[in-house]
């Protein structure tokens, strides 16, 4: 049986939300992203994280838009225990919903309309 | 303070401009044409400034040299703002675009738009799938989002703050949020792109 090759990529430094939903919008589907390392809800915990306040901001949000980009159904979200409370926080890209397309130019015209 | 120049200062200060003008053209990769238009910025300044100069403490040569040099700098500044602003790219009609060796200038037609002789694309496949892209993207986005954007597409946002849309705060969140979620539908920044910077 032959098995599709998935891209996995480990994000080379800690990624901003923006730099995560590039990765969405440019996945295929079964591309996995490990976009955090650690115990995420502890690491943005602001009385327990041992970030720095910049850094535990930032993770905050990633958790908060990967949640959405899963309830959104543009990703899988998983975790791979790697050891004691420490997870590799793993996005798994889906194939997009397909809606039906709207056209810019009508769309434009009602605003303008309106 | 009226100076007088002897004919060779004149000659001087003319040769070191004309110098510092071919400097700055190749080190900005400017086009050949510039040159001309470099020199007489760079000379206007010079003769602007000469009557600070002060014999005892040089040549003229040596005085032409460190004015050019930094106006040459305050030159090269701007023209790296305006890159800047425009992608990075050079815009002039005399200069190639990215991957070409034609000046611009003569790949564009009379029928060609406004973003054409930006420099942006000029193939009308790409432009036809980048309309099929923003239709498949906006089809994705929830009822509200999408009129947003239309609304943002008519107007500048301080135009939908006077109309009552929303406090400039809200709006300005919802357009970052607008970013977010378009980039996520492929439109935006592309991971490949956030590597390799």
């Amino acid at each position: 049986m032959k098995h599709t090759a998935f891209t996995i990529a480990r994000a080379p430094h800690p990624i901003s939300e923006i730099e995560f939903c590039g990765w969405v919008g440019q996945a295929v589907p079964g591309d996995r992203l490990e976009y955090h390392r650690g115990f995420l809800v502890l690491d943005a915990f602001p009385a327990i994280s041992k970030l720095p306040d910049s850094d535990r901001k930032r993770l905050a949000l990633l958790g908060g838009r990967a949640f959405w980009a899963a309830e959104a159904g543009l990703v899988h979200l998983v975790q791979e225990r790697v050891g004691p409370d420490h997870f590799a926080y793993i996005a798994i890209a889906r194939p997009k919903p397909k809606a039906a397309s709207v056209s810019l130019s009508a769309l434009l015209l009602e605003e303008a309309a309106a | 303070m009226q100076i007088e120049l002897s004919p060779d200062d004149i000659e001087t200060i003319i040769r070191e401009a004309d110098v510092a003008a071919r400097r700055l053209r190749r080190r900005l990769r400017l086009p050949i044409c510039d040159r001309a238009d470099l020199g007489q910025e760079l000379l206007v300044d010079l003769l602007r400034r000469l009557p600070a100069i002060d014999p005892t403490r040089g040549t003229i040569g040596a005085f032409a040299g460190l004015v050019l040099r930094n106006q040459s700098s305050r030159i090269a500044m701007r023209i790296h703002r305006q890159r800047r602003a425009q992608g990075g790219t050079v815009l002039s009609l005399d200069a190639p675009i990215a991957g070409g060796t034609e000046p611009l200038g003569c790949q564009l037609t009379e029928a060609d738009g406004l973003a054409a002789w930006h420099g942006q694309g000029l193939c009308p496949a790409e432009d036809a799938e980048l309309r099929h892209d923003l239709a498949r993207a906006l089809g994705d986005l929830p009822e509200d989002a999408r009129l947003f954007c239309a609304a943002l597409g008519q107007c500048p946002l301080r135009d939908l703050v006077a109309r009552g849309v929303g406090s400039r705060t809200a709006l300005y969140r919802r357009t970052s949020e607008l970013r977010l979620d378009l980039t996520a539908r492929g439109l935006g920044p592309a991971w490949d792109g956030f590597r390799a910077a």
